[in-house]
């Protein structure tokens, strides 16, 4: 993996992936993306996520700190008809608010499946 | 804000020897003008810089801005050693950002990701000066770089549309800009009954004593200044902190400790050369 582009171009090898995106929930800002948008486009849709990313992370429903586990939320998970949306988490040891967002085709996608190399996904951009 | 002496005798020691060609074009150089020309080297001025790499920005600093170093640092991601070591053995060859990398402390992705995120912040502070009476850069000098060296570009419009953004979202949060840049003033309510704030602002909220501001809170956390403004206009329209009134006088507020004056360093450096 080699940096952001590497991860998104992995995350467009997970079977159903339509479009990814790494996206910093502060303000919406696509930091990268691959494949293709839903609706309208990478930018706007980064921005809708990144609304959907803050209202978990920062609802003290989700973000209850029982124990010391680390990380509140991890992943968003959207039904759609026709599609997956997918949000996870990327935790870092220095301050950031990012998430990878994965679009999925509904009839295509295996929800465990992408869920699960979502997660290898996130910890390997990370990783040195 | 660079993180410590090592990173400004680096910077400085840098652009000094950058083939300094400044900036005798015809008008104020501009962001959008530098950009369509596929420039190269600072756009700068007394609230910081914005370094491009054909045309693209690859580097920005301000003052108010926790710099990587600083980030990195502060949560104990590197040891100040080690971020010293690829500021040293790196910056002389503009590449001090790949060496973090080739010699494993980071991984590409963090790099990047931390790189961007203290270019965006520091960026909207450059293009949106906190002192509404400073303004944006307009000096430029072609051809210096920066020691981190180029990382992840960003292209001049994307760069504008986020500066944008982050305005309209401190707007919708809480349509006053005067706790931007006065001290914060926590509000006792002596009622810790309700939901207390989200996170990211309770740790804005412990930290405000007062008398830091903001970006003071930020620097102190080693956090994101935007972000931290946001989360204090969040708090201001909770009732959590105290609003400044608009017409009070703006208490400036001590400067950030070890601030590098940029434009002064650009003054030592050109007038050093001219002799």
């Amino acid at each position: 993996m080699t940096g952001i582009d590497g991860c998104l171009a992995e995350a467009m090898t997970i079977p159903g992936a339509r479009g990814a995106s790494l996206v910093d929930w502060t303000s919406g800002l696509a930091l990268g993306e691959a494949g293709e948008g839903p609706g309208r486009d990478h930018e706007s849709a980064a921005a809708d996520a990144a609304e959907l990313a803050r209202l978990a992370f920062e609802n003290s429903a989700f973000t209850a700190a029982d124990t010391a586990r680390t990380g509140p939320v991890e992943d968003l998970i959207v039904t759609a008809r026709g599609s997956y949306h997918l949000l996870r988490f990327v935790e870092t040891e220095f301050d950031s608010s990012v998430f990878l967002y994965l679009w999925l085709d509904r009839a295509e996608a295996n929800l465990a499946v992408a869920l699960f190399r979502l997660k290898g996904l996130t910890e390997r951009l990370v990783l040195a | 804000m660079t993180g410590g002496i090592p990173g400004i005798s680096a910077a400085s020691t840098a652009s000094a020897t950058a083939t300094a060609t400044a900036t005798a074009t015809a008008g104020i150089p501009t962001l959008d003008r530098l950009a369509a020309e596929g420039a190269t080297g600072a756009l700068h001025g007394c609230v910081g810089a914005l370094y491009l790499t054909d045309g693209a920005v690859v580097h920005a600093e301000s003052p108010v801005v926790p710099d990587m170093g600083w980030r990195l640092t502060a949560g104990g991601r590197l040891s100040p050693e080690a971020w010293e070591e690829a500021v040293a053995e790196g910056g002389p060859g503009y590449r001090a950002g790949n060496l973090l990398v080739e010699r494993g402390r980071l991984s590409r992705g963090e790099l990047e990701l931390c790189h961007l995120s203290a270019l965006f912040d520091a960026a909207y502070f450059v293009l949106s000066p906190l002192d509404r009476s400073q303004h944006a850069p307009d000096r430029f000098l072609g051809e210096a770089r920066h020691w981190l060296g180029p990382i992840r570009p960003v292209p001049v419009p994307v760069l504008q549309r986020e500066v944008g953004r982050r305005r309209r979202l401190l707007e919708r949060a809480w349509p006053c800009p005067e706790v931007d840049a006065a001290p914060v003033v926590p509000v006792s309510d002596g009622d810790r009954g309700g939901p207390g704030p989200a996170s990211g602002r309770q740790a804005v909220l412990a930290a405000a004593d007062g008398v830091r501001t903001p970006v003071q809170i930020a620097r102190a956390l080693g956090r994101s200044a935007f972000a931290t403004l946001l989360d204090v206009r969040r708090l201001a329209a909770a009732g959590l902190v105290r609003t400044p009134r608009a017409d009070a006088p703006a208490l400036p507020g001590p400067p950030p400790p070890t601030a590098p004056e940029i434009s002064l360093l650009y003054r030592i450096r050109d007038a050093l050369e001219a002799l």
